[in-house]
């Protein structure tokens, strides 16, 4: 083992072949080094639900899957909530268990972080840090993190790629001592570090690392019927406090536990963790305290301002629960003035969460006289440079000198605006004539009682404007830009729009742009139908009372997509059996493609997605596609439909009646295949054909349900024009391995749950009641 | 610019900047150049991208650091001011963003076929070497992407990468998923080492090039609260030519039958239409063409007309300014006539 001694990109001083286990060099990001390390972890059970930036755990850990790397059991939750659920149950199985995610993915299951802590299951989180919402930004700060501070777990956060790698080992070995049985937070600068690649240095010899993680061992299992236990018992007062006493104790535990764990764990790599990482402060005056990406670039500046003889250093905790205290008294102890910058704000407490407990820290000690100055930066993924890291340490430098804080709270980097520079104005507002021109005629047939529904033809329809101007940011050939068109040339009148999250949202409305020119409003997919049933009855109530100025007739839709409707399914279900006077649109475009084309539950079985992916050991899509549809039907809402994007008339005549029953009668939905050329794997002209196919083989049937009673539209059967699901598959990049020998399990399952819908459905169809 | 450079035995520390669209390759062609660096010429690097959602056709930046062995990488920040920028298609360098920063003796890559010698280089400092390579029609002759010429070009151009490296990581990268694609990669890479031309006469400004980040439109004092837009429609003034990758549709007068097929399937809301009173019938709706602004380029429109009044062609410069048809009269002024 060698013992020279030199600095690796963590600044820790480590290695030169240090370390007492084999290692080589690689290349990875923070979210490749993560997978790597469950990988080499060999957890369990992973229960997850994709988010930006932290998606790509899950998805480099399903290429390895597919590439028989490791046997961690894959579960795509439902969202974050059911992931958070997932991890939960398989912890109190007693093994292994990861999930990652990052911002609103952490706040949707955040709710189940302090049933996890409090029940002393351990596992382990990757938080891939990221602003929260709204308005929605997917970039880097700490504000998500923040919000866990008070779950109970420990929180370990990590520098680069290496130190990502690194503290997974680490928070297994430590949330397992039987001291402290807690889960374990990883937190890493979600794209700065989960997208940015760096040299780093993996085992390259896993038995030893394996021997020193041990047997995963807890005192309780839910998987022994010999040993009963139960887990969550209804605990009131005067017990519940002294559960909270143990939750404590694990944490003061985990101060002794932790060193023990990364001086273990330095021996094997050569990598030495201190809980608070002090980069030149031996005789620091003015010092910068920062967490993860931004602290090393700080480092850079220290240099540069030491060769000039100024007195500076950069404090940066690499534990952050439990919090440390007294490592940051013993740190600052002798600095006259600090800056701690926040990468998150507590609004209206002069300071986020770091600063907070640095402050409080150090007044538990009555000799410090250390000058504390807070600076939130780079929120929402603001950069962070050593512009920004000299401006800091000149404000500590300053307030040394003059033992003086100019302004003790304040945001760096924010900008006033100039009141002579505005975004570029747009359209005309919409008049309410010009969007009423009657493309539609509906009227009620009076020997069926359901809705006849005929159209002007496409030339008529372009003098009505489009609802969305042009000029979004939508890819070349994107299916949903279509579906939208024809929808808005069948509603008539004025309506207000509500997107979930998803493609059609993100390339709409980049600030300070908008393509809408009707009323917009979006709100996080968990909730969009909800959010919009509220604004629903606001109007109605107005309107009611008498207080809507100028009232107009409005008609209220909800888009949900891409991807299908998932994760808004339970407040979806809810605005279904309340049955508003509202229309929600899904446009089905089967994967999360907005955030690189994961596996949605509207995915058909077999497809390739980035967290199906195909390799030497198989893959695809392992459950069957959601029937959204049917699911809505059993609400018995007035009116469900399903189209595509390849039968507009069809389509825009189910709109029409849509628009006609959310006025009078409640509730629709409509369900609409919808390509993406990107990411179905074809090129950019091919949707038509493609989801002619996919119509053709009885895979995506066009019909309504009105009133109950149910209406194939299209019949390929009836027209000769049935095909093998074989025919649309090969022609898309994502389904081409279906066709080959090794892959005809999955071909003849889909074939098979397609016939049997298409069979179940035509049965409702030729039946009177159904 | 953080990297210090006060480290810098051999190679010191080289920021290189990749400007791009996605789905050509940048991304990729970074990841690359990095994995060769580190894993076989055993540098010191760090690659990453610029993100939004993961669309097709928006701008990318890719950013490569290298230093030696034994230097700390250590800021994590976007490369402001590069020693090299390799430009990955001609119509990003009308943005003065795309050779921002560029240090006085540095590099710069452009692809455009031969004889291009875009006005907007002019600023570029004398003392860079400038570099013309026509990726596109390499990459559309070997059959690959523009991302392994440009990849050669850059290996020809600084002293630093070891083509052998580099070409080695790329065939590594594809042999396993698309073994078929290597020759074909490795003819594009190689091409693009010999087929770089250096432009000389063309780069007459002085000094490094400033920096620029663009900074918001709106601040704190005069942003509406909340985060609203209150202004509809004003993606109009958004122009999205560079999403178009060599090909885009043309109108033809005479075979439309002004039936507004292409108009139900346009995903970008471009086909112009407009009431015209002097044909054979009075006031009718008529198509009048495509307002290249908005056109991506996807030929949806062209694959649904029914007469072949639409067709694919070949885009070349100047083209689409030509057949612009605005589908606005005044942006901004709010004129439309849709």
């Amino acid at each position: 083992m060698s013992t020279t001694i030199q600095t690796t990109t963590n600044g820790t001083m480590t290695r030169a072949g240090g370390g007492t286990v084999r290692q080589k060099t690689d290349l990875k990001s923070g979210n490749e080094a993560a997978a790597a390390a469950a990988r080499d972890v060999g957890f369990h059970v992973m229960g997850y639900f994709p988010i930006t930036p932290s998606t790509e755990v899950a998805e480099n850990l399903s290429q390895m899957a597919a590439d028989g790397e490791h046997e961690i059991c894959m579960i795509p939750g439902d969202g974050e909530h059911g992931a958070a659920g997932i991890c939960y149950g398989a912890s109190l199985g007693g093994g292994r268990v990861l999930n990652a995610t990052s911002s609103q993915g952490l706040l949707f299951a955040l709710e189940q972080l302090p049933v996890q802590s409090g029940t002393r299951s351990p596992m382990v989180l990757e938080v891939s840090t990221r602003t929260v919402s709204g308005p929605l930004d997917i970039r880097c700060d700490h504000s998500d993190i923040y919000y866990a501070l008070n779950a109970g777990w420990i929180v370990l956060m990590a520098r680069d790629p290496q130190a990502v790698y690194d503290m997974n080992f680490a928070a297994v070995k430590i949330g397992e001592h039987p001291d402290v049985r807690l889960p374990v937070i990883v937190a890493y600068d979600g794209f700065v570090t989960s997208h940015q690649k760096r040299r780093l240095e993996v085992f390259d010899d896993l038995e030893p690392v394996k021997a020193w993680l041990g047997p995963c061992e807890s005192p309780y299992t839910a998987l022994d019927p010999s040993r009963p236990v139960t887990f969550g018992p209804y605990m009131n007062d005067p017990d519940l406090i002294n559960n909270k006493v143990q939750l404590h104790l694990a944490q003061e535990a985990a101060r002794r536990v932790i060193p023990q764990v990364f001086a273990e764990l330095g021996g094997m790599t050569g990598r030495h963790y201190p809980v608070m990482d002090e980069y030149r402060m031996e005789d620091a005056e003015a010092a910068v305290v920062l967490m993860n990406s931004a602290a090393e670039t700080a480092k850079e500046v220290v240099d540069r301002y030491r060769a000039l003889g100024k007195k500076v250093g950069v404090v940066s905790p690499n534990v952050l629960r439990p919090f440390p205290h007294e490592e940051f008294r013993r740190a600052l102890k002798n600095v006259r003035a600090v800056l701690v910058g926040d990468r998150g704000d507590s609004p209206g407490a002069e300071g986020g969460n770091l600063s907070l407990e640095v402050r409080a820290a150090l007044q538990v000690d009555p000799e410090n006289r250390t000058l504390v100055i807070t600076r939130i930066y780079g929120l929402g993924g603001k950069d962070f440079d050593d512009t920004d890291a000299e401006c800091f340490f000149d404000l500590a430098l300053e307030a040394a000198k003059s033992r003086k804080v100019a302004k003790r709270f304040d945001f760096h980097g924010a900008f006033a605006g100039d009141p002579g520079q505005k975004p570029p104005i747009g359209l005309p507002v919409l008049e309410t004539a010009e969007l009423q021109r009657g493309m539609v005629h509906v009227k009620v047939n009076e020997r069926t009682g359901l809705l006849d529904v005929e159209l002007e033809p496409f030339w008529a329809m372009v003098a009505k404007p489009n609802r969305i101007a042009p000029g979004h940011g939508a890819c070349p050939g994107c299916g949903i830009f279509p579906i939208l068109h024809q929808m808005f040339h069948a509603l008539e009148g004025d309506v207000v729009v509500l997107f979930q999250t998803g493609c059609a949202m993100v390339v709409t409305t980049g600030y300070p742009k908008t393509a809408h020119r009707a009323t917009y409003i979006h709100n996080l997919f968990q909730n969009g139908a909800a959010t919009l049933s509220g604004l629903v009855e606001m109007y109605h109530e107005l309107i009611k009372r008498k207080e809507l100025k100028d009232a107009k007739e409005l008609t209220f839709v909800m888009v949900s997509g891409d991807g299908g409707m998932d994760i808004g399914m339970g407040p979806a279900l809810g605005t279904a059996h309340r049955n508003h006077h509202m229309m929600i649109l899904e446009y089905d475009n089967q994967g999360y493609m907005n955030t690189g084309a994961q596996q949605s539950y509207a995915t058909p079985r077999g497809h390739r997605t980035s967290t199906s992916e195909v390799g030497s050991r198989g893959g695809g899509k392992r459950f069957h596609h959601k029937d959204s549809a049917q699911i809505f039907a059993a609400t018995h809402i007035p009116y469900v439909f399903t189209a595509a994007e390849g039968y507009p008339e069809d389509f825009m005549r189910k709109v029409a009646k849509a628009q006609w029953y959310a006025k009078r009668e409640g509730l629709t939905y409509g369900k609409v295949l919808s390509s993406c050329p990107l990411n179905w794997k074809m090129g950019d002209d091919d949707s038509i054909e493609v989801l002619q196919e996919a119509i053709d083989s009885c895979f995506f049937p066009l019909y309504e349900v009105e009133h109950g009673h149910t209406t194939i539209t299209y019949d390929p059967d009836a027209l000769g024009r049935r095909r093998p699901a074989r025919d649309w598959l090969k022609n898309m990049g994502k389904t081409r391995h279906m066709l080959r020998p090794e892959n005809a399990a999955d071909l003849e399952s889909l074939e098979a749950e397609i016939d049997r819908r298409w069979r179940r459905l035509k049965a409702m169809h030729e039946h009177p009641e159904l | 610019m953080t990297t210090a450079t006060a480290h810098g035995p051999a190679i010191g520390m080289l920021g290189i900047r990749f400007e791009s669209i996605g789905g050509l390759g940048a991304h990729a062609a970074g990841q690359i150049l990095a994995s060769a660096a580190v894993l076989r010429l055993g540098l010191n690097g760090a690659h990453f991208s610029s993100y939004g959602s993961e669309k097709k056709g928006s701008a990318v930046k890719s950013y490569v650091r290298l230093t030696d062995h034994d230097t700390p990488i250590r800021s994590s920040a976007p490369i402001d001011a590069p020693d090299c920028i390799v430009v990955f298609h001609t119509a990003l360098l009308s943005n003065p963003v795309t050779v921002a920063g560029l240090k006085a003796g540095g590099t710069l890559i452009y692809t455009a076929p031969a004889g291009e010698r875009p006005e907007a280089l002019k600023r570029v400092a004398r003392t860079c070497r400038v570099i013309r390579v026509d990726a596109q029609t390499i990459a559309n002759e070997e059959k690959s992407r523009p991302n392994a010429v440009l990849l050669g070009a850059l290996c020809g151009a600084l002293d630093a990468l070891d083509a052998r490296a580099v070409l080695a990581e790329l065939t590594a990268t594809f042999e396993k998923k698309h073994a078929s694609a290597v020759p074909h990669n490795t003819r594009a890479f190689e091409r693009g080492m010999a087929e770089g031309e250096l432009i000389q006469g063309l780069a007459c400004g002085e000094g490094d090039l400033p920096t620029m980040r663009p900074g918001p439109v709106w601040g704190y004092a005069t942003a509406p609260i909340g985060g609203v837009i209150p202004l509809p429609g004003n993606t109009i003034t958004n122009n999205l030519t560079t999403s178009r990758t060599g090909y885009m549709p043309v109108f033809g007068a005479e075979k439309c039958v002004h039936c507004g097929l292409c108009d139900i399937v346009c995903p970008d809301y471009c086909i112009v239409w407009g009431v015209v009173g002097d044909g054979p019938v009075p006031e009718v709706t008529r198509m009048r063409g495509i307002d290249y602004n908005y056109c991506k380029g996807c030929q949806r429109c062209v694959e649904t007309c029914p007469t072949g009044a639409l067709t694919r062609e070949e885009e070349r410069p100047g083209m689409a300014a030509r057949l612009r048809v605005p589908i606005f009269d005044r942006i901004g002024g709010g004129l439309n006539t849709k």
